[in-house]
């Protein structure tokens, strides 16, 4: 194809996502990639250099791509092109798409939501009166950094597992290599990567922070934790197929497949992107405290999901957004930090379950790193 | 210490004497009137300020505590201190309306770096310090820009310093803001004002000779989340503090017309 002949895709965010994984599925020969990014030092670098590697990892090795961008804006600076684009696809963070609103509204565009959560193509519908916000699932774990032989060659590299990316059949027409399919489909899609990838995922990615690792595959070589994954996740399993009626044949699969990517020695990725925002994680009906009650719900208690919670409670990273959670759980009692902070009710089983288990589970958790 | 724990103690004691007013929230309490009709002690008061001094004392036993209803606890500490108000709005308290707070500050070289304010009612925690940042229960906050005429504004006037002349002017210009904006509220908490102007829910506030305890820690607030603000000592021995503070937008209109008084 002819460069003039290419496409244009706006991508908001230039991180593991948007920069790893999207170049798979929305090709470069096709697409003139231009970004929008809020690190104003990576926005520079992006700029400067014009390029970057992506490394999928195949089999136990590396397959590579060397993506040409035409250009990266910092934020703000994108609504000429908006205007011409032929494809918007973000990967922000869920937090960060409703400020996108005002600049989107004039889109016409089809604009692809690659976010961790299926509410925000309605929250986005909404917000700007338009219907061309679709949702994608990244079926996929995607580092936004690289081993250090990898970076020596590209310090924008990146590493990205191989999988698939499921879109909404509304935007079929759109040239992508992942798998367009139904609300239905993509709902069980979502239900799994939801409870069977994110929440073992985060709970991954906090016990390794308790156990003081850098990449989440190094969390799973302590047995303790690896463990508490597995447990986190057959609950998880249990639920969905009791709840939502998934087969168990599926369900078993996924289960299977995410254990293996957690232990993805090629991937790099690090604690602190995974377990990012753990207040987000802990909300009433995302992955933590959502799967929690969903498992009671279905007659499940979670005894390792329980575990993950406390280890979300007790991360503390000073860069992170939320780095206020570890002032409150320094200072409140845990039957105050549940009732204030996490919102819970004390008369609810959820509240008495962690309460109750609140001194053992901490016990617990403190041991993984004598393993 | 630094100021991370001295937050952590802000919040503990906080919360701890809030779920006493929560406590005592439905009972019939006796008030006693201090310098004014309006400025009136409890019994719950005091027990709520005892229960946030045995907190910061517990923590950090050498450090300077002043209080609203027992005045200075001495400490031998560095040059800060704490200011606390385990009970403001205590009119609303002891008529069961459900808008009071504890408010608990640390002061160095005269200025609140860290703070809480705890609405037991609502169970919303502020706090915030210099070098954090400000925060409701687990989210940031910041004012909220809007103008001078789409904002509500509330203003606390206190009983100290009473001159009827004065109050005649002071009611004016809050009759005059009222009239020009979404309103004017005497809430009857001048910390859950200021708490509530720094998540942006108010659009400004002012406030006439209140007691710095009263005000310290939401100063800060607002201040962390973004308002434009002044204020200023009217009477040193008495921590008497006149204020005005609005998100950026408002700014001109507030301190147009409060800015004489001030």
């Amino acid at each position: 194809m002819k460069k003039n002949a290419k496409k244009k895709l706006v991508v908001y965010g230039a991180g593991a996502i948007g920069r790893g994984y999207l170049p798979w599925v929305f090709d470069p020969e096709v697409y003139d990639y231009f970004y929008v990014e809020n690190n104003l030092r990576l926005a520079a670098r992006l700029r400067e250099r014009k390029q970057f590697t992506t490394h999928k990892t195949v089999n136990g090795r590396y397959l590579s791509k060397i993506v040409g961008i035409a250009e990266c804006f910092e934020s703000g600076q994108e609504a000429e092109v908006l205007g011409k684009a032929d494809l918007v696809v973000t990967a922000v963070g869920p937090r960060n798409m409703l400020p996108l609103a005002e600049r989107l509204r004039p889109v016409r565009a089809p604009i692809i939501c690659c976010e961790n959560d299926a509410s925000i193509p309605s929250l986005m519908n909404a917000a700007t009166g338009n219907d061309n916000f679709v949702f994608a699932i990244p079926d996929v774990i995607t580092s936004n950094s690289a081993p250090p032989e990898l970076l020596a060659q590209d310090d924008l590299s990146v590493v990205t597992e191989d999988g698939v990316c499921f879109i909404d059949k509304k935007v079929e027409g759109v040239a992508a290599s992942g798998r367009f399919v139904d609300t239905l489909e993509l709902n069980t899609q979502w239900l799994a990567k939801l409870y069977i990838h994110n929440t073992p995922h985060c709970i991954a990615a906090y016990l390794g922070a308790l156990i003081g690792v850098r990449y989440l595959h190094e969390a799973l070589k302590n047995k303790n934790a690896a463990e508490i994954v597995s447990g986190a996740m057959a609950e998880m399993e249990q639920m969905l197929m009791k709840r939502y009626r998934l087969e168990e044949g599926f369900v078993r699969w996924y289960g299977h497949k995410e254990i293996q990517r957690f232990r993805n020695d090629l991937l790099f990725d690090p604690i602190h992107r995974v377990a990012r925002e753990p207040f987000r994680k802990l909300a009433q009906n995302d992955r933590l405290i959502g799967a929690a009650q969903q498992c009671l719900g279905a007659g499940i208690i979670p005894s390792n999901l329980l575990l993950g919670i406390m280890a979300a409670f007790c991360y503390q990273d000073g860069n992170d957004p939320d780095h206020n959670i570890k002032y409150l759980i320094n200072a409140l009692r845990p039957y105050d930090f549940l009732r204030i902070i996490i919102r819970l009710n004390p008369h609810e089983a959820l509240f008495a379950l962690l309460h109750a288990e609140w001194n053992n589970n901490l016990q617990i958790l403190k041991e993984l790193k004598d393993e | 210490m630094n100021r991370e724990s001295r937050l952590e103690t802000a919040i503990r004691a906080a919360v701890a004497a809030g779920d006493i007013l929560i406590r005592h929230y439905h009972e019939k309490v006796d008030a006693t009137c201090k310098e004014s009709l309006r400025d009136i002690v409890t019994e719950i008061d005091r027990m709520a300020e005892s229960c946030v001094i045995d907190i910061i004392r517990g923590a950090r036993s050498d450090e300077s505590i002043i209080t609203e209803e027992r005045g200075s606890v001495s400490g031998s500490g560095e040059n800060g201190f704490w200011l606390v108000d385990a009970l403001d709005g205590t009119v609303n308290f002891v008529n069961h309306i459900p808008f009071f707070c504890v408010s608990i500050a640390y002061i160095e070289d005269r200025q609140p770096v860290l703070g809480a304010v705890y609405n037991p009612m609502a169970n919303d925690l502020y706090y915030g310090a210099e070098g954090i940042g400000v925060f409701r229960n687990q989210s940031p906050i910041k004012v909220r820009n809007r103008s001078g005429s789409e904002s509500l504004f509330a203003v606390a006037f206190s009983g100290k310093n009473y001159d009827p002349e004065r109050r005649k002017d002071e009611f004016g210009i809050m009759a005059d803001i009222n009239d020009s904006s979404r309103g004017c509220l005497r809430t009857g908490s001048a910390a859950m004002n200021l708490a509530f102007l720094a998540e942006g829910r108010l659009g400004g506030c002012w406030g006439k000779a209140n007691k710095f305890w009263d005000i310290a820690a939401g100063l800060l607030l607002v201040r962390l989340a973004g308002a434009s603000l002044r204020y200023s000592c009217v009477d040193t021995e008495k921590m008497l503090v006149s204020y005005a503070a609005s998100n950026p937008f408002a700014w001109d209109f507030l301190n147009d017309r409060v800015g004489a008084i001030l």
